[in-house]
This record gives C-alpha cells, sequence and structure tokens, in this order.
C-alpha cells in the first residue's frame, strides 16, 4: 500500500511530522510505501492519512500518535477497517467532492518533493507542447481564449499583461512571480507551492516564453520557509532535468529561475513595490504608468503573476483554453480557490468554478457556521476587500458581481463571521493592519488609514461622536481617490463596506455605547443577576483586580470602576449569573 | 510631436511624453505639488496634484500621467480640491512647529515683531522698518506707548524676561527718522478717491495704506491736528509729540490731504463725503469720558480722563490742586495720574477696586508712576463725591474686598460693609473708560454698547460704501495697535471694494507649538536690556520723554535675545501656502502626532523630523542627483522617519554637505546654516548669478535681504552646487556688504580719472558678472584691466576669457587703481606696485578692510566700510547703474562673454571633487 501523510504547513503544525514518524517506525516499509505530499485543503482535519490500497483511496483523518499507531497496524495487517474510526466521514467527504480542481488539481496527491510525481500526473507535457509546437503569440493566444484573469486580486486580464510585455521593446525581459501572500487568512499560494512546486515552474516558465523572458524570480514572503525550502528543490530538481537553464528540453528557449525571499512586507505584494524591493530598495511602490510591462525590474520590461495564475497555466495549454472558458460566467472564467477561514465548520481551500454562490461555498462546501451560529458576513479580499452581509449570500462569485456589492474577489481569503463578530471592530482590526503596513509613502495612506484607524478605535471605545461616521465617509473616499497604490486605495473597502451594510452597529456604538457582538470591550459591562447568583465565591477568587464582592451563600457584586473586562468571572460562574451588556 | 489639449479650458500644446504637470507649468497653470521635481524621479507621495481627466473616472496625479491628443485636464473642482485639502489637512495634523512666533501672532497688528527684531539684530535697521511699515505706518510712537501684547507672549520670559521689543521698534523707527528715512513705494494712481474721517492711529493707518495702493485719501479730523488719542490722550513724556509729528508728515508726504478742525455733522455730513468720495471710513473713535454714576458727578474739580488729558495736550493746563485722585487702574489712569504729578499736584491717589495684581495697567507705568510719588489705594471704591458750593472737596471711599472670579476671571471686588474712608480731594479723574460720540452718524446701525455696527471681517457698516475701524466700532475703545491692524486690514478689502470686488479678511491658518511642549531649563540666560531713563526727582516735574531709547549696542543685544520661536522656512513652506490656499481645518483629524523634539544639527544642516512631511525629495535628490546616500527612510505607515544612514548624525554620513537636500525641502524640516548674526525668517530677495569660489561656473541663487547675504541656493537646470558654492557666504557671516548707494558714492571718487591713468584690478574671487561690469567699465573709462588671480583663484576663468592682464606684467604706475574683490598679498612685487600708489586707490570688498596693513596705504576714508564678500549680488548692480551702456541682464550677459562651459556640463562628481574648502 502507498500512504501519503499530509505535510503541509497546516498538516505539520498539526502534528503530521509525529504522525510521519510514527508511521515510519512502525509500518512495514517492505510491502508498503511512505511519503509525504501537500495540503489537501482540508486544514481542519489534519493531520490526514490517505491510503490507497491498489485503486482504491482510503482518507485518515485527525491522525494523533495512537491513530498513526493503529492505521500502521491495520496497515500491516491489510486490514483497513481496523482503523476505520479515524476514516473521513461521509459528510467531510462534501468538501472536497463539491470541488472542482485545476489549480490545486496536484495537492495533497503527489509527493511535491519527487519531479518524477509531478511528470506522472502530466507534468510537463504543457511546457514541452508549448516549446515544440506553439509560438509565443500561440501561447498568449491561448490564454486569451481562456480568460485567465490575474489571481492575485486586481482579476486584470492575463494575456493582455503577457502581451504587452511581449510587445515591449527590449532585449532582456523578466518574468516575475509574486508569492508574498500577505492577506490575513489566505493561504492559497502557500499551499501550491508546498504541495505543487512544479505546476508553478511550468506555468511560469511557459509565460517565461510567451513574454520572452530569460530570467524568472519567484518573490516568496520569508514566512513561508517550507515553500521555500520545497521550490528551492524543486528548481533544482527542475534544473537538473534540464526544464530551467539554457535550451529548456533541448529548445533554443533559455531561461534561469530563481527565488527571493521576502522580508514580511504587506505592501511588498503590490507589484511596483515588489520590484523595489527585488532591486534591493525599500518596499514602496512605484508611480504607474509606466507599468512594469514596460519598465519593472531593473527598468525592463517585466512580467508579473500571482502564483494562482501561473498554477492554472499548464492545465490550460494542455486542456485548451476553451475548457477553461467553459467554467464560469460570461465575465470570469475558470476556478478560483479560495481559503475559507473564520467561523466556519470546515475551514480550509476550496477551489470552485466562477458562478457558484457564496452560499454554495460557506454552507454547500464549508458546512455552515460553527456551532451553528447565525450567519453574519463574510469577509472577501482580506483588508482590501469588503464585507458581504447574510442577505447578499447568494451572489455570485464572479468578479464584476463582487464588486457591485463593495467587496472585491481579491486573491481569495475568504473569513467568515458571526453575530459574534463585531462589524466596527472587524474595520478597525484591518484598518489596524493596513495602518501598520502603510509604506509610508503616500499623504492619504500613511495619514488617512491612521486617522481612520483612530477614528474606528474612539468608535469601538465608546468615545465616538455622531460626525465620526462623516469624517471616517470623507476619508475613506479621499483616501480611495489618492492613494498612490493599491493598498491604500483599497484600504477604506472594510469601513465602506461595514458603514453600507452595518451602519446601525456603529450608531449604535455611539449614540447608546452599545456592541451588540460583546466584542468591544469598552463597552461592555459586566453584572451579577442576583436571582441567579448561589454566592459560590468563585468568581470573586478568580477576578484578577478584586472587583467583585460579596459573602458565602449571599449574591455577588461587580463594582464596574474595578472592573477591567476580563471575562474571568463569565467563565468560571457555574450558574451563568454572569450577565454581559 | 507636439500634443494639442485643453486644461481649464484653455487650449496648450505640449510635447509628446510630457506630463500633464509641466505642460499645465509651462502655460502658467500652477498645480498644487509638495514632492515634485524635475531632476528627480517621479515619486508620486504627496497627492496634491490630483486632476481629472475627462473620460476617467479617477483622480490622476499630473506628476505621472502623460499628456494625450485630444485630452481634457480640469485642475480645479470640487472633488479634487476636497481631495487636496484632506491631504494637506492630514498632513498637517503630523506637524509641529510655529510658523510665526507667538510675539507676532499675538500683534493684533500682525506685526512681524520676530523678523524686525532679528532684522535689528543683524543691523538691517531699514529693512526692519520697512517690514514694521507693511503692518504699521507710525513705528516710532506705538513703539514708546504700545502696551505691547507681543511680550505679553514672548516665550523668553520662560527663559528670564520678555524680550523688549516695543522698544526695539521704536529704536528702529527712531534711528529711521534720522535721515534717508523709509518711504513706501506708491502705485499709479487708481482714480479713487477715498474719504477717513479721524485723523487717530486708525484713520492714519487705512489712508496709509490706500495711498500707497494709488488712491486719492482725505482725512477729516475735528483736532487743529492729526494724531487723534496719540496726540490728545497719551502725555507728551510718554509720546513727544515731535516724533508724532514726523511720522504724520511722512504720511502727508505721500500725497494725502489732511483737513483739519472740521467736524462731521457741523462742517460735513456723511452724505456729502459719500457724494464726493467712492468710499468713506469712519475712524472717529472713542472720545468721551464713561461716567461712574457716583453722586458728585457733576461737582466742579471731577475730570473726566481723557477729557483731562486732551486739555493738557492742548496745553489749556487746568488747575487741579493739590490733592489729586485718579479712579481706574489701566493705562489712562497711569497717563492721568502721571500727568497730575507734573501738573504740581502734591498728593495725587489712584483709587482701584481691586488690588494691583488685578490692575490692568503695564506694571512698568505703575512703578514708575509709585517712583513719582503716586499713592495707589487699592481695594477702594468712590461711593461719593461732596463739595461745597458746588466744587468738589472730598470724597467718600468704600473699602473691598476680593470674591470669586467672575466671567474675566479677575476677582470681583465685594464692598465690605460699613468700612468707609473720606479723603479730601480738590481734582477727581475719573479715567474708568470711554465711548465714541456718534453725532452725524445716525444713518450707520449701532450696537447696544452704541459704537457703530462694523461687520468684523469685511468691516463695512449698514450703508453701502462706508466702512468703519477702530475704538468707535463694535467692542469700543481697546489699544491703539488693535485699530491699527483693523485699519490695515479693512485697507486691502476697501481697494478691493474700489476694484468692484467682494473680499473679507480671513485670519491665516498657522501651525502653532504649546508652550508647554519646549524645554526653556537649558537656554542660557541673557537679562533684558534696561531702558535708560530721567530719574523720577526730574521727570516729575518736567513734560520731556521719560525714556531715552536704547543705544544701537543695547538695542542689538537686545534683538539677540529672541529666541527665535517663528519657522525659519515660513517665506519660503509650500505647506503653509496651500494650507492657506485650501483652507484647511486639520484639527477635524487631529489624532497622535510625533513630537520628536530633536533637532539634528550638524554644523551647517540642521534637520527638524516634526516639520518633515516625508516628500522624500532629500533622500532622492541626495541618491538620484548626488550619487550618495546619506538619507533614508526608515520605519513603515505613520512611523516612517528620514534618517541618516545607520541613525548617525549626518556629519558622520558621506554627506558633502552640498545642501541639495535643504534646497529642495518644501517645509522648514532642513535648513541651512544661515550666513546672518541672528537668524531670522524674512523675505529674502534673490539675485541669480554665478558662483565665484571656482570656475565651474555653477548658477547660483543668492538670497539676500539688505545689504545681508543670507543663504546662497543651488540654480539652474541641474541645480549643482558644492560646499563651498552652498556654505561659503558663511566665511563672511559678521561681515556686511555695502549697500549698491555706498559702492556708487565710493566709485565717485573714481570720476576724474581716464585715459590709461586708470586701473581696474580684479581679484581672484570676483563673480563672472562683476567682471563683466568692471570690463565694461574699464572700457567706458579707458581704464586697464588687470588682475591679481592665476589658476588657482576662482574668478581665473572669468577673468583671463574677458581679457584681464596679469597684474606682474604690467610695470606702469597708474594715478588711480580700483582694487576689487582682491585679497592684495598675493606676490612681493604685487605689494610693492601698491605701494606707490598711496592715496589714489580705492579698494573695494577686500577682506582686509577693516585692519588690513595694505589699507592705510592706498585706500582713503571711504573703504573703512566692511566691503568684504559676497557683494557680488550688490556691488554688479551698483557698477552696472554707473555705466552709459548698461547690461539689460548681467548674469546673461556675463555669461555669454565669458563663454561659459554651458551649466549642464557640469556634473555631481564635479561638485563631489570640487577642491574648494572653507574653514567655517
Amino acid at each position: 500500500m502507498k500512504i501519503a501523510v499530509g505535510q503541509g504547513s497546516c498538516g505539520i503544525a498539526a502534528g503530521a511530522q509525529k504522525t510521519y514518524e510514527i508511521l515510519e517506525n512502525r509500518l512495514d516499509k517492505a510491502q508498503n510505501e511512505l511519503c509525504v505530499t501537500g495540503c489537501i485543503g482540508m486544514c481542519y482535519l489534519e493531520p490526514i492519512v490517505d491510503v490507497y490500497d491498489g485503486g482504491q483511496l482510503y482518507r485518515f483523518v485527525r491522525v494523533n500518535e495512537t491513530a498513526a499507531e493503529k492505521i500502521a497496524d491495520a496497515v500491516n495487517s491489510k486490514d483497513l477497517s481496523a482503523a476505520f474510526e479515524f476514516k473521513i466521514s461521509e459528510d467531510d467527504e462534501q468538501f472536497l467532492k463539491k470541488q472542482t480542481r485545476i489549480a490545486l488539481r496536484h495537492c495533497g496527491v503527489i509527493n511535491p518533493e519527487k519531479i518524477e510525481d509531478y511528470k506522472n500526473s502530466d507534468g510537463y507535457k504543457a511546457l514541452s507542447k508549448v516549446l515544440s509546437s506553439m509560438t509565443p503569440e500561440q501561447v498568449i493566444e491561448e490564454i486569451k481564449i481562456s480568460g485567465l484573469a490575474g489571481r492575485g486580486g486586481a482579476g486584470f486580464p492575463a494575456w493582455f499583461k503577457w502581451n504587452a510585455a511581449r510587445q515591449s521593446e527590449g532585449e532582456k525581459k523578466y518574468l516575475i512571480c509574486n508569492a508574498d501572500e500577505g492577506d490575513p487568512g489566505a493561504f492559497m499560494d502557500r499551499a501550491v507551492i508546498e504541495g505543487d512546486p512544479h505546476n508553478l515552474i511550468e506555468g511560469m516558465l511557459i509565460g517565461a516564453y510567451a513574454i520572452g523572458a530569460s530570467e524568472a524570480v519567484v518573490y516568496v514572503r520569508a514566512e513561508y520557509p517550507l515553500a521555500i525550502r520545497r521550490l528551492k528543490n524543486a528548481i533544482e530538481e527542475a534544473r537538473k532535468n534540464g526544464i530551467i537553464g539554457k535550451n529548456i528540453m533541448g529548445s533554443s528557449f533559455s531561461c534561469e529561475m530563481r527565488i527571493k525571499a521576502g522580508a514580511g512586507a504587506f505592501v511588498c505584494g503590490e507589484e511596483t513595490a515588489l520590484i523595489e524591493s527585488l532591486e534591493g530598495s525599500r518596499g514602496m511602490p512605484r508611480l504607474k504608468p509606466p507599468f512594469p510591462a514596460q519598465s519593472g525590474y531593473w527598468h525592463k520590461p517585466s512580467n508579473i503573476n500571482n502564483v494562482e495564475t501561473f498554477a492554472n497555466v499548464s492545465w490550460i495549454i494542455l486542456n485548451g483554453g476553451a475548457a477553461f472558458a467553459a467554467m464560469g460566467t460570461e465575465n470570469s472564467k475558470g476556478t478560483k480557490v479560495f481559503a475559507l477561514t473564520g467561523k466556519i465548520k470546515r475551514g480550509g481551500l476550496v477551489e470552485i468554478p466562477m458562478g457558484k454562490t457564496l452560499r454554495d461555498v460557506i454552507f454547500d462546501i464549508g458546512g455552515g457556521i460553527k456551532n451553528d451560529k447565525e450567519f453574519k458576513a463574510v469577509q472577501m479580499g482580506g483588508p482590501s476587500g469588503g464585507c458581504i452581509p447574510a442577505e447578499l449570500l447568494d451572489t455570485v462569485i464572479d468578479y464584476k458581481a463582487l464588486s457591485a456589492t463593495g467587496a472585491i474577489m481579491g486573491s481569495g481569503g475568504m473569513v467568515v463571521m458571526d453575530s459574534d463578530t463585531c462589524m466596527v471592530e472587524m474595520a478597525r482590526f484591518f484598518l489596524d493592519f493596513t495602518a501598520k503596513e502603510s509604506c509610508g509613502k503616500c499623504v492619504h495612506c500613511r495619514l488617512g488609514t491612521k486617522r481612520m484607524l483612530e477614528i474606528l478605535t474612539r468608535i469601538t471605545e465608546g468615545r465616538g461622536s455622531e460626525e465620526d461616521i462623516d469624517l471616517l465617509e470623507e476619508l475613506c473616499r479621499t483616501v480611495k481617490d489618492g492613494a498612490l497604490c493599491g493598498l491604500g486605495q483599497t484600504a477604506p473597502n472594510p469601513v465602506l463596506t461595514t458603514l453600507k451594510y452595518f451602519r446601525n452597529e456603529y450608531e449604535e456604538h455611539i449614540k447608546e455605547g452599545k456592541c451588540r457582538a460583546h466584542e468591544c470591550t469598552a463597552l461592555l459591562k459586566y453584572e451579577i443577576n442576583p436571582q441567579m447568583c448561589k454566592g459560590c465565591t468563585m468568581c470573586a477568587k478568580k477576578c484578577p483586580v478584586n472587583a467583585i464582592s460579596g459573602t458565602v451563600k449571599n449574591p455577588h457584586v461587580i463594582d464596574s470602576g474595578l472592573c477591567i473586562k476580563c471575562g474571568n468571572c463569565k467563565s468560571v460562574c457555574r450558574f451563568g449569573a454572569v450577565e454581559v451588556k | 510631436m507636439s500634443v494639442n489639449l485643453i486644461i481649464d479650458g484653455k487650449k496648450v500644446t505640449a510635447r509628446e511624453g510630457q506630463s500633464i504637470l509641466t505642460a499645465a507649468a509651462e502655460n502658467g497653470i500652477e498645480i498644487p505639488n509638495l514632492c515634485y521635481d524635475g531632476r528627480v524621479e517621479l515619486y508620486g507621495a504627496c497627492g496634491l496634484c490630483t486632476v481629472e481627466v475627462e473620460g476617467n473616472p479617477k483622480l490622476l496625479r499630473a506628476c505621472s500621467t502623460k499628456v494625450a491628443e485630444g485630452m481634457t485636464v480640469h485642475t480645479v473642482s470640487d472633488r479634487i480640491n476636497a481631495s487636496r485639502k484632506v491631504a494637506l489637512e492630514l498632513l498637517l495634523s503630523d506637524h509641529d512647529g510655529d510658523c510665526k512666533a507667538p510675539c507676532s501672532k499675538a500683534c493684533p497688528a500682525g506685526t512681524d515683531c520676530q523678523g524686525y527684531v532679528g532684522l535689528i539684530a543683524n543691523g538691517e535697521y531699514k529693512e526692519a522698518v520697512k517690514l514694521i511699515k507693511e503692518k504699521l505706518p507710525i513705528p516710532a510712537s506705538i513703539g514708546r506707548i504700545c502696551p505691547h501684547p507681543c511680550e505679553k507672549k514672548c516665550r523668553r520670559q520662560y527663559v528670564d524676561e520678555p524680550v523688549s521689543i516695543a522698544f526695539l521698534k521704536s529704536f528702529v523707527a527712531d534711528k529711521d527718522l534720522e535721515g534717508d528715512t523709509y518711504v513706501p513705494d506708491i502705485e499709479p494712481d487708481t482714480g479713487k478717491s477715498v474719504a477717513v474721517i479721524g485723523g487717530g492711529p486708525a484713520g492714519l493707518t487705512c489712508a496709509y495704506f490706500l495711498r500707497a495702493m494709488g488712491h486719492a485719501v482725505t482725512i477729516f479730523e475735528q483736532m487743529p491736528k492729526m494724531g487723534g488719542m496719540l496726540r490728545y490722550g497719551i502725555p507728551e513724556y510718554r509720546l513727544p509729540k515731535a516724533v508724532l509729528d514726523e511720522e504724520i508728515a511722512l504720511i502727508k508726504n505721500m500725497g494725502i490731504e489732511f483737513k483739519n478742525g472740521v467736524k462731521l455733522g457741523k462742517d460735513f455730513t456723511l452724505d456729502s463725503l459719500k457724494a464726493q468720495f467712492d468710499a468713506v471710513v469712519v475712524a472717529v473713535g472713542a472720545w468721551n469720558s464713561s461716567k461712574m454714576r457716583v453722586k458728585g458727578e457733576d461737582l466742579q474739580g471731577v475730570w473726566g480722563g481723557i477729557d483731562f488729558l486732551r486739555e493738557v495736550a492742548l496745553k489749556n493746563y487746568p488747575s487741579i490742586g493739590k490733592n489729586v485722585a485718579v479712579c481706574g487702574g489701566g493705562n489712562t489712569a497711569m497717563d492721568a495720574c502721571r500727568t497730575a504729578v507734573r501738573l504740581g499736584a502734591e498728593n495725587v491717589y489712584v483709587i482701584y477696586r481691586r488690588s494691583k495684581d488685578e490692575m490692568p495697567a503695564d506694571p512698568q507705568e505703575i512703578l514708575e508712576s509709585e517712583e513719582e510719588g503716586v499713592v495707589y489705594k487699592y481695594l477702594t471704591n468712590p461711593l461719593e463725591f461732596f463739595g461745597e458750593n458746588g466744587k468738589l472737596t472730598g470724597a467718600l471711599l468704600q473699602k473691598m474686598r476680593l470674591g470669586e472670579p467672575d466671567e474675566s476671571g479677575r476677582r470681583r471686588p465685594e464692598p465690605i460693609e460699613g468700612e468707609v474712608e473720606k479723603i479730601s480731594l480738590d481734582s477727581v479723574i475719573m479715567a474708568i473708560g470711554q465711548y465714541p460720540d456718534l453725532t452725524g452718524l445716525e444713518e450707520l446701525e449701532a450696537t447696544r454698547k452704541n459704537t457703530i455696527a462694523a461687520d468684523e471681517t469685511r468691516f463695512t457698516t449698514s450703508v453701502e460704501g462706508v466702512f468703519a475701524v477702530g475704538d468707535a466700532t463694535n467692542k469700543g475703545a481697546d489699544i491703539a495697535i488693535a485699530a491699527i491692524g483693523e485699519a490695515h486690514k479693512a485697507a486691502v478689502i476697501i481697494d478691493r471694494y474700489l476694484n468692484g470686488e467682494k473680499a473679507e479678511y480671513k485670519k491665516p491658518y498657522f501651525v502653532e507649538r504649546d508652550d508647554s511642549s519646549i524645554d526653556f531649563s537649558k537656554m542660557p540666560k541673557a537679562p533684558r536690556q534696561k531702558m535708560p531713563q530721567a530719574q523720577p526727582s526730574v521727570r516729575k516735574n518736567s513734560f520731556d520723554e521719560v525714556n531715552f531709547g536704547f543705544s544701537e549696542e543695547q538695542a542689538k543685544k537686545e534683538a539677540m535675545r529672541c529666541l527665535e520661536c517663528g519657522c525659519h522656512d515660513y517665506f519660503e513652506c509650500k505647506l503653509i501656502a496651500y494650507a492657506n490656499d485650501y483652507n484647511v481645518k486639520p484639527v477635524r483629524f487631529s489624532g497622535e502626532k510625533h513630537y520628536r523634539n530633536t533637532e539634528d544639527k550638524s554644523e551647517l544642516i540642521s534637520r527638524n523630523s516634526d516639520k518633515c512631511i516625508l516628500c522624500g525629495l532629500c533622500v532622492r535628490v541626495c541618491d538620484e542627483v548626488m550619487g550618495k546616500t546619506a538619507l533614508g527612510l526608515i520605519n513603515r505607515g505613520f512611523n516612517t522617519i528620514v534618517e541618516p544612514e545607520l541613525n548617525k548624525p549626518l556629519a558622520a554620513t558621506d554627506c558633502i554637505m552640498c545642501g541639495q537636500c535643504v534646497a529642495l525641502c518644501p517645509t522648514g524640516a532642513l535648513r541651512e546654516k544661515s550666513a546672518l548674526v541672528k537668524s531670522v525668517p524674512v523675505s529674502e530677495s534673490r539675485a541669480e548669478s554665478i558662483c565665484t569660489f571656482c570656475s565651474n561656473l555653477c548658477p547660483v541663487d543668492y538670497r539676500y535681504i539688505g545689504s545681508s547675504v543670507i543663504r546662497a541656493l543651488p540654480a539652474g537646470e541641474k541645480g549643482l552646487l558644492c560646499k563651498g558654492g552652498k556654505f561659503g557666504v558663511l566665511a563672511y557671516k559678521d561681515k556686511k556688504s555695502a549697500s549698491a548707494e555706498e559702492y556708487i558714492e565710493a566709485l565717485s571718487g573714481l570720476e576724474k580719472y581716464s585715459c590709461g591713468s586708470l586701473a581696474v584690478i580684479a581679484g581672484g574671487r570676483v563673480s563672472a558678472e562683476t567682471a563683466y561690469v568692471l570690463k565694461k567699465y574699464a572700457e567706458e573709462k579707458n581704464a586697464e584691466l588687470l588682475t591679481d588671480a592665476d589658476e588657482t583663484c576662482a574668478g581665473y576663468y572669468a577673468l583671463n576669457k574677458l581679457g584681464f592682464k596679469p597684474v606682474s606684467d604690467s610695470a606702469k604706475e597708474y594715478e588711480a587703481v580700483l582694487l576689487v574683490d582682491s585679497d592684495c598679498g598675493l606676490s612681493a612685487e604685487y605689494k610693492a606696485e601698491f605701494s606707490s600708489l598711496s592715496g589714489r586707490g580705492i579698494a573695494l570688498n577686500t577682506p582686509y578692510s577693516e585692519n588690513g596693513t595694505y589699507f592705510d596705504k592706498f585706500g582713503n576714508e571711504r573703504r573703512q566700510k566692511a566691503f568684504v564678500k559676497p557683494s557680488a549680488p550688490v556691488f554688479y548692480e551698483a557698477l552696472n547703474t554707473l555705466l552709459k551702456n548698461k547690461a539689460q541682464d548681467v548674469t546673461a550677459e556675463a555669461v555669454k562673454a565669458v563663454a561659459a562651459q554651458p551649466s549642464g556640463e557640469v556634473t555631481a562628481e564635479d561638485i563631489i571633487n570640487c577642491p574648494v574648502s572653507f574653514d567655517f
């Protein structure tokens, strides 16, 4: 049997290395083959162990040490049913079954550390096809037919950028892959690099061929050490196999490829800031125009695409642009990967064809809200995106339709929120992120986001005034208009959308001093219901600031002047007597 | 290829590839920007240059958007203005400093106190007077009597004592009256006429400024002479009328018609003026004394304060007897009691219902009156004046105590029941206030206080074309400088009115620091200069002026005490200019603000991060133009800051002190060391010239005021200047150049020499312009052109090209020699040659002007003036003035004549390697 242990960052975090060790020590290696694979996308079920018995796949989930031992024993005894208690439930199987995987097609399936595995799954066939039988123009045409749009967030047609770089005059051209995935809650790119690095390399080489680049750079954030290690390994393997370097696959096309580890600035995900950083300068965006296609890396024509964009390329070449375009809606073709997180039952990576609804993703695939609470909103596109409220749950996943709500498709972050989420606090959280990540170059972003954050903070702390909402809206408008790069231009989106859909929450904070989600501690008031309190003294003992007084068997009282709203009393009370207002 | 487009409705032709910003600028449409400079790469940080292009929904940055055929651009719209305004407000919400000094802001007339104090410190007296007279036309008078709100705000008081701003003003104004008195330029006649009713400080000021703007002005005054309360309310011992007369004469001589002894309602009416003049200004003042509503007020011997002072001023000295009481605690009370002393009263009391601490009068006045024998009866209030046969004999005084503070913040006086005091008196002078006489002005809407209701920003009254200012309006009587401030502002508005425009006074926006945020503890102390005064025993018997005025030495010392609070970049700062253009209210966005409070002071350049707007120009010009990386950006977001590499002090980096960063800094964040003795923010004059420190012939922009060169800035397309060019002017820091007039006077001594008997000898550091005009001068005079410069000298290149011969080649003896910009010490032969010229030469601009040995041998008394560098702009101007065939553009002609390398050929590398060095 072949046993594959999911060892993406998520699997490792859940303990997959220990699982692997146990299997390695316990399995009868003469009979079985143990290997690693990337993240299959069901991060909430990690560690995951896939056992292939002939053609049949048995998937075991949440494989802790005991489970690993039992599975090893079951494999050794050739009777997997002994371990079926750890098998994935039918419900959970729906998570994958309802997806359509193109970019992620090899993730969690093949061994990312072996080029043979990739080759055996049609790997590098597209590149071979391109180099042997297609002109660069034909490649671009195929991509144009596919309708592939940049998956980094802006959704700009990939062929157009390729073509612009192709048309740009210049001996030296560069192809750059943007793997500086920085949105909080987004991990699509990491999964691709960790689980299928050759697919990225192949997509990039096809792109490099199309635009005429002789050098390709992958800009990966340094916070992705595993991705960097696997990609490095894959580049080395590819080079050894004549796939990177001079005369690739015996053709006249030569291209070098290297990795640049980014130092962790969110703004370096903005293409011109990324170029500055690549050149060794401070990561600050450049004015556009000129666009990188005219003047990019070292002021040479350059093309930058996101990881997921490149991950679709080899499939398109092999299956034809039309097959890709057959999926999706009129203006959004193919599939899109989402990182589903937040208050969701099944969090992980979801790839679906464009045209599905948010409801499909959140309820059908994601299984709905954790603890069956009420769905409130979903934040699309991270700090640059916006929230979409429950009443728009049937919005179709399509660039245009999503933009119409005020949110964006974004790179694929999808953070689900329930009734315990305060929308003002959520906007504040994202503003805090963008304000800190602003590079400081342009006035609107450096100071505009700071002032917006201050206003939001004052509202969440109960110090807001009614004019603050107008001021926020004015700042949102001017920052959107005036900021230099995408970071600043989109930073107001979380505020604008929450103001659009949840204005009443802002008003409640300001006028009534109330946070309905009970998230804004400054607005909370802890009180003990004297009818419910049994006088057990537990709360008084746990109170870190001695704000609770009372005698045994008599109702206790919280001194709101001293209370720091830590919530200890509420969590220790066995009688539900502590009430938060 | 040219591109046609429309900018703000104007058809414009631009070059292909050009940005909207530069295309607009070339067509006279200025688009605001703070981070653009043609020499460095586009940056796009400030976001001010946004424009709208039809068909594009976004706001576009004009700096980076290229022109396109058929494009329609709007540089002004509500959306654009709102965006710019917010950007400016955001910038200002994190900008710390004082645009203007507290003294200047405290002055109701907005006189630039820091400016004129600084100019006095530098000995630039004429410039100081000019600056004062931009706001205040009678400084010698006002300097003497002003209660100086400026000094109350002067931050020097937190170190020791405030700067004596008012007396510095009268010092410099007196000096100006001594001779060569400043007279403002008068615009060509506009054909418009204005009548001013009232010749007091407000009326005179309004007339002064309106006349300077070219309008015909007539002042109607009921009293025999002009001056108003300054003449008839302020005693002679404080303000000698001779001084006032001189200042008023200057105003009259501007061509203002004075009509004295004419009374409104009797000799003329408002209607008659309205019919005759295009505008009328009512500045009638407040000439009635307020009553106390105390029994016995009508007795003979009870005087109104200003009535009493007026009688004295008219020399109708009233007989006031031996025992005199003055009621009130203001400055009029001080004037009254001290006048009473001088009229011979033996016992003079001041009756004031509060205590000394609450007294509004100037403490100095209280002190001086006490020295003169005035007795203060604090915490007393007259209950009744009594008398015999209708004549005052005494007063009953109620004793008071202080209760809770009232709205004014002063503790409210309350009577102590039963405690009264009776005193014998011959006279009482009630100095408790004054109000206007509105006879003849009934047509104008009045306030509840029975003053004229005037719009506070437009100075208009209820009658079209009639404006009102000063004590007669709104809140009533105030100090003279307040009336002057209003009058100046009103003059500007009236000028616009006469042009058919509607305008209103807009209080300018300033960034200001909180006094409490400044650490004064480490500032060295230097006591305030004492005003020399007559002895009390002498002065109490005389109306002669009490104060003798500062000596020049005292004035300079006192002026040096200024802490220089106001931003030194105020007149150049683009941020504050835009802030006022866009009516900012940054307080909307107030939040966390950086108070780094650290000024990185290198010897020549200082940086203040609290004023930095992160436009990046300094970082970029250093890197991109000079190829250095002395400065860089660190941190992110709100905490982004410009710092020298590795956080070292600037001097420890590879900085070559070329000053490019300073030149490009749009705010006061970067400053160069000033070549002035006392650095002072002033509106500088500029002279574009050629740097004289080496033969690279770099264009330079000299900034000067009067005859003091303040600094040098790189000029020209490339804007390159080395440390020497930039900071060489500092080598002459404590020297002054002569003025153009002084040069002309000095040169006139050479008029009689010509035809080969005169030699013009230029030293090695003449500028190209000076060399050029010297050559023209020599040609006109038929003089020999010589130089003592060799290749090591800065000016050699230009001199050689213009045909100056080495001085050693000439064995000829000259009747006279003009020696310019030479250190006259190069060689023994040279010295010998000059030794024989005793008494027949004029040496200009030599470093030895004061104590050099050669000086005595061939100079005359004129050379005692410190004619030293950098005199180039002034000197070539003076010389050019003397020429029959004046050069139209000295710089351009000089460069042409010298056939200089075009400035374009000098590179940053030349600058970095420039051998010029100085000990500063």
